[in-house]
């Protein structure tokens, strides 16, 4: 898929998950599954810290989950 | 020189997140840890030990602390950007120090095996509930290495609404960054036989945003979507990197600092979707877009599928990312010497270069009992390996036929984790 189609895809599908907020979600009640450790965003933040480490000094790109940049010399 | 990094501390607020700490109970052992021991070994160039320490901790209040250390020590061989030859090349370490000169063998990459570098970086992150469905968030870091200090602060706001099921956040983040080059920095563009240098610190400073919206789907299914820019400004160069001048046969005549833009400009997508199938298996999915001024466009995806059992004290986590990048605009694996002065930007980074790059990787975790009256502990070990190879190849002068030009990376990861 050609990047600019990437985005469009992901512009299309924030718009949907926007305008559809009001409908969506669940009661209170019903987050039993949501409270899983495996459904936290950010469940494994050394993880992820440990891979961004890696990839922002072999790669051209970073952030998305967060702030691009790190602090550090690496690239 | 320069070294590595760690994004701790670097996080905005990210909606329906739970922290895995309990609430206060007033005492030292409320806190929470997370610890992971990583080493990374690139094939024949770079290895490093990455030993990470997090705490935090969850008041009664909803506030939230956390702080975080990082210590890097890395070793090994880094490629100076030069390209190989038929021919042996000697070259002279950025200390500029006569022990350092090294000469690389004909057909092999030119690196630098005197590549040392130590780093530590200290984090924090306070998060305070302002009101019952708002949250403000205030961080920061601090890293120094042989010849690099950076300095990041970020705040961050949250809203919940829609019964909670919707979060949005902003958040911005500063950073300042000072290098001090070893051997001083090189005039960008300048020849490497002249050795031309500017003494002094160099700095870069950049700032960025990011607009967040977390919605819950369904009770099985949690979606993230972020946008995000940022613009650095400053020097942006590596002062270590060298490009090859060849002539028209491809014969090597020189070589020539690099010379990037003295800013850059990013905008990135990115979307995550949590989905658990069933009581034991669950998915993270997440996809990337990423442009800059430079002419860098990338692409990535990465998969985490989780399978527990054993009533959830047991998981094996199989991942997958595939990562795809075009080339910066003055990207030049060589330079070839028209006689011409160069003019423009050029820089033979490989890492600005057009690739693709694959990891497969694999996690095993297990809870343990308790440790200071929490509830469960868990150890674990991670491994993954990555893969970069080469999109684009440039048509090859007629001495450099044979030769790889392109030997892309290969590199294993392997984590050990405890938290409690």
């Amino acid at each position: 898929m050609k990047p600019s189609r990437l985005i469009r895809l992901c512009a299309v599908l924030a718009v949907i998950s926007l305008s559809g907020c009001s409908s969506l979600g669940v009661k209170p009640w019903q987050r039993d599954v949501l409270a899983r450790e495996d459904m936290q965003l950010g469940s494994n933040p050394l993880d992820a810290a440990i891979d961004d480490h890696m990839y922002f000094s072999k790669e051209a790109s970073s952030g998305g989950r967060s702030y691009a940049g790190g602090g550090c010399g690496c690239n | 020189m320069a070294a590595s990094c760690a994004l701790l501390g670097a996080g905005a607020v990210r909606g329906q997140q739970t922290n895995m700490a309990p609430p206060d109970r007033g005492l030292l052992e409320d806190w929470s840890l997370d610890s992971a021991l990583a080493y990374y070994h690139e094939d024949g160039r770079i290895q490093a030990i990455e030993p990470v320490v997090d705490v935090s901790k969850v008041f009664a209040d909803g506030q939230a602390l956390n702080f975080n250390i990082t210590f890097d020590a890395l070793s090994g061989a880094s490629p100076n950007g030069a390209l190989t030859s038929h021919s042996a090349q000697t070259f002279t370490s950025p200390s500029g120090k006569a022990a350092h000169r090294f000469t690389t063998a004909p057909g092999q990459l030119p690196v630098d095996p005197n590549y040392s570098d130590d780093r530590i970086a200290v984090g924090g992150n306070w998060t305070v509930p302002v009101t019952r469905v708002d949250a403000v968030s205030l961080g920061g870091k601090f890293s120094a290495e042989d010849d690099f200090y950076s300095v990041t602060l970020n705040a961050s706001i949250a809203h919940d609404f829609n019964d909670k099921n919707t979060t949005l956040s902003f958040g911005i983040n500063n950073e300042f960054d000072s290098i001090r080059p070893i051997g001083d920095a090189p005039v960008a563009g300048s020849d490497y036989s002249l050795s031309e240098k500017q003494s002094g610190a160099k700095s870069k400073n950049g700032m960025g945003v990011l607009l967040g919206i977390t919605q819950v789907m369904t009770r099985n299914w949690l979606t993230e979507f972020n946008v995000s820019a940022d613009r650095f400004h400053g020097y942006l160069n590596d002062p270590y990197k060298i490009a090859s001048v060849l002539d028209a046969a491809g014969g090597t005549t020189g070589y020539i600092y690099e010379s990037r833009p003295d800013q850059r400009t990013r905008k990135s997508g990115y979307w995550e979707n949590r989905v658990a199938w069933t009581a034991q298996m669950s998915t993270a999915l997440s996809l990337r877009y990423m442009s800059d001024d430079w002419g860098v466009r990338s692409d990535t995806a990465q998969l985490h599928l989780r399978w527990s059992w054993s009533d959830h004290t047991r998981y094996v986590e199989p991942t997958f990312r595939w990562y795809r990048q075009t080339a910066a605009n003055f990207y030049m694996p060589f330079i070839l010497d028209t006689g011409a002065p160069t003019a423009g930007y050029e820089s033979s980074d490989s890492r600005l270069g057009a690739f693709h790059a694959l990891t497969y990787g694999v996690k095993y975790a297990q809870k343990l009992p308790g440790i200071g009256g929490r509830a469960e502990s868990e150890i674990s070990i991670r491994a993954e390996y990555y893969q970069q190879t080469f999109n684009e190849r440039l048509a090859v002068p007629t001495d450099l036929r044979g030769l790889d030009l392109y030997p892309g990376l290969k590199a294993i990861l392997v984590q050990l984790g405890w938290r409690f």
